[in-house]
């Protein structure tokens, strides 16, 4: 979840939601600045957050887009200055639109005391969701990167500017690095939301430690930053840049292929099985793959079932609607003792059918497929493999497979891979050993 | 000839008799006239008839011969008009004066020989009340196969359900039919109309069922218009036999609209179908029908040889990429570099 793309009708959720209960829990409406005032807060906690917030004000901007002449914004984020002469950090998706269209759209900044001017996009980082902008004519003291992951526990700060609220801190803790996940990601346990992306995450002395990436919408403060270290890196390969919107976007679909090479590069290891009801299918292959297998407990039933669902999490946002380097897969394992082999293979058949990964037309041409009976370890199974092209991202392929054991009466399964942005003979050849893992050991 | 007996039909719309009229001729006045007055000795009461509208002759080799008595509308013979006749033919007996259609029949017709009368026709196939049984109980058990396959909880339930719709559905099909005959041929015809659609129904079941297995069985290359090319002969036939019993209809003309129709509605569909993919990145098309394994003559490929023609997919992918690039209107593709 991205936190620029907040939907309007959450926003307007959110509202209700906070006025009905407000009509319920016999609270009287106060303003909130008097509230504020009044209520007696931690003096220590106060502080901090202050003079963070002084330190770091001036250093910090709002980064907006607007399509082609308009003077409303399209979509806004935040930036922080990271070296002179004007040079700031912010998210690959808070410019995204203006990287991939930059006929369509052009960005501007704002500073907290209300100073414009334009932003021009000197590099990005794809894979770790990064930018580095220069905004004309604004050139504050930058800040210090700091590129060590506070442990569990340390107190942190976000700045942004949240929702076009104005300039926000918002105070957590460092949960340290997220743990089995294929994004390197700083676990921030406080408020990160729409239009502080971008913005910086700081330690108790000022220091860079992330930048604001993500958090969950509908969890309590689960937020995520980007590691410093990956600022630290950009920034250092970008100083050599000069603008070139053509090589950005050459820079965005070469870092795009890395991508996929590094995903299935760390699943090249052996592809791991799990035996479910004679069959053994791919499990968790890799650590970063998150799964759930979920069942129907209740033994009446005339047909038994287990579903297994993964997923590497992986996806890179690129642009609106369109994520790349991803991938998930589902089995659908159905056993019976009370159907006869006829009523079973109807069951079979249910879950057969297929439906593609989903894609915009604008991103990607229309599926090619094959679709046979193989003979993998031990059974037989209908294999369908379908891929397709993406239109602007030359060499990279959507996958969706379908396979359907044929080989008993009572017992059967069928499992979903789908892949995205991926290369064409890696994406085969992962394919491959998804099949070749699969073998029937009643 | 001396005294020649004439029966003057006429026909309603349908060609049935309405009214006859017994006529003698003599040598000395050998013919009659037809008309709106009652001086004419057949009198119609036709508002496109004249007063005395037209002189109909024998002839003593027994040709019959008509006359226009120089009217506004003539008389048709053979479906075409003639206005200021003399002595023309009759050929068949059949004449039309105005908006009325007769017949002239002489005592030297010929007449068909007399039909057998049979209780019960040759064979059931002939008789529509059982063929329309028959195919109505195929269709009751081809749906009760259909649900129970889906091993419901409760089969009672979902059959009555099913039977309702259906007997409403086909009800309504067979209902326009019925009218249709009635109004075209004067006759309802429930027996032979019910007869042809559940029939039909039953046949394309039967055999669109019958394929899926042989499909399964041989682990045929997927053919994905199948079913609808299928649906489509059915329709044709379906069609066909509808309006060769429902209208006076040519058969040929019944097989031309049998053959124009499904063709035009089903590659319209297909037509619209494909230009759909084209702009639908997510379809697939393929389902597959999975039967009981021990149903299955044909071996399966190796992985190998699998993945051999599965390399093919990358240029196929392409390709349909450019294809639906191509496709895309100009605003979009100005988007491409």
């Amino acid at each position: 979840m991205l936190l620029t793309r907040i939907l309007p009708a959450a926003l307007f959720a959110l509202a209700l939601v906070t006025l009905s209960s407000s009509a319920q829990t016999p609270i009287p409406p106060v303003d909130p600045g008097a509230q504020a005032l009044n209520q007696p807060v931690a003096p220590a906690t106060s502080e901090s957050a202050r003079d963070v917030l002084a330190r770091v004000r001036p250093a910090v901007i709002q980064i907006k887009g607007f399509f082609g002449s308009n003077t409303a914004q399209a979509f806004h984020g935040t930036g922080f200055a990271v070296a002179e002469d004007g040079v700031f950090m912010t998210n690959y998706h808070v410019v995204a639109e203006q990287v991939q269209y930059p006929d369509k759209y052009r960005l501007e900044y704002r500073t907290a005391d209300g100073k414009t001017g334009n932003v021009t996009v000197l590099a990005v980082d794809v894979r770790h969701d990064l930018a580095v902008v220069r905004a004309a004519g604004f050139t504050p003291e930058p800040l210090k990167l700091e590129p060590v992951v506070p442990s569990k526990g340390e107190r942190a700060f976000s700045i942004g500017f949240p929702l076009d609220v104005g300039l926000t801190i918002t105070e957590g803790v460092s949960n340290g690095k997220v743990e089995d996940s294929f994004d390197p990601r700083i676990h921030y346990s406080g408020a990160l939301n729409a239009g502080m992306s971008g913005g910086p995450a700081l330690n108790t002395n000022g220091g860079v430690i992330g930048i604001n990436v993500s958090g969950y919408r509908f969890e309590q403060l689960v937020s995520f930053l980007v590691p410093a270290e990956h600022a630290q890196a950009l920034l250092a390969r970008s100083l050599k840049e000069k603008p070139d919107a053509n090589r950005l976007r050459r820079d965005t679909a070469t870092q795009l292929r890395q991508h996929a090479h590094t995903l299935l590069g760390a699943l090249s290891g052996k592809m791991l099985t799990q035996p479910i009801a004679g069959y053994q299918l791919p499990a968790k292959i890799a650590p970063f793959i998150d799964c759930n297998a979920a069942g129907d407990p209740a033994s009446n039933q005339p047909v038994q079932m287990v579903n297994v669902n993964c997923s590497a999490k992986a996806g890179l946002y690129v642009q609106s609607r369109l994520f790349t380097g991803d991938l998930r897969y589902s089995h659908y394992v159905r056993t019976t003792d009370k159907l006869d082999a006829w009523r079973f293979a109807n069951k079979l058949s249910e879950l057969a059918g297929a439906t593609g990964a989903f894609g915009s037309r604008r991103h990607v041409g229309p599926f090619a497929c094959e679709n046979r009976v193989v003979a993998l370890k031990g059974f037989d199974a209908s294999l369908m493999v379908c891929t397709r092209a993406y239109r602007r991202i030359e060499g990279l392929y959507d996958f969706t497979v379908r396979v359907s054991s044929l080989n008993h009466p009572k017992r059967g399964f069928a499992s979903h891979l789908d892949m995205y942005g991926l290369e064409f003979e890696a994406g085969m050849q992962f394919i491959r050993r998804y099949v070749e893992a699969m073998e029937w050991q009643p | 000839m001396n005294h020649e007996i004439v029966l003057v039909e006429i026909l309603d719309s349908h060609g049935r008799v309405s009214l006859r009229e017994r006529l003698t001729l003599s040598q000395e006045r050998p013919r009659f006239t037809v008309g709106r007055s009652v001086s004419a000795e057949i009198t119609l009461d036709d508002p496109h008839v004249a007063a005395m509208h037209a002189e109909i002759e024998l002839s003593p080799e027994g040709k019959l011969t008509v006359s226009d008595l120089d009217t506004l509308n003539g008389v048709t013979l053979a479906g075409k008009r003639l206005r200021g006749a003399k002595n023309a033919e009759i050929a068949d007996g059949l004449l039309q004066v105005g908006r009325t259609r007769l017949r002239i029949r002489t005592s030297r017709e010929t007449l068909a020989a007399e039909k057998p009368d049979q209780l019960r026709p040759a064979s059931i196939l002939r008789d529509p009340a059982w063929l329309a049984g028959i195919a109505g109980l195929a269709g009751v058990l081809q749906l009760i196969y259909g649900e129970w396959l889906n091993a419901p909880r409760d089969l009672l339930t979902v059959v009555v359900t099913a039977l309702i719709s259906g007997v409403v559905g086909s009800g309504v099909w067979i209902s326009f039919w019925a009218l249709l005959s009635r109004m075209l041929r004067g006759e309802w015809r429930w027996l032979r109309h019910a007869a042809i659609f559940l029939g039909m129904a039953a046949v394309f079941f039967a055999i669109n069922g019958v394929l899926e297995l042989l499909w399964f069985m041989f682990s045929l290359p997927q053919w994905t218009h199948r079913t609808a090319w299928l649906a489509a002969l059915a329709f044709g036939c379906l069609l066909y036999l509808h309006l060769v019993n429902a209208s006076n209809i040519a058969p040929k003309r019944a097989a031309i609209a049998a053959c124009i129709v499904p063709i035009l509605s089903g590659g319209t569909v297909q037509w619209v179908q494909q230009r759909q993919t084209m702009q639908n990145v997510n379809y697939i098309g393929t389902s597959l029908r999975v039967y009981p394994p021990a149903l299955r003559l044909s071996g399966a490929s190796s992985v190998d040889a699998y993945f051999t023609r599965a390399a093919q997919l990358r240029e196929t992918a392409n390709e349909k990429m450019k294809a639906a690039r191509a496709y895309d209107d100009e605003n979009e593709a100005a988007d491409e570099d």
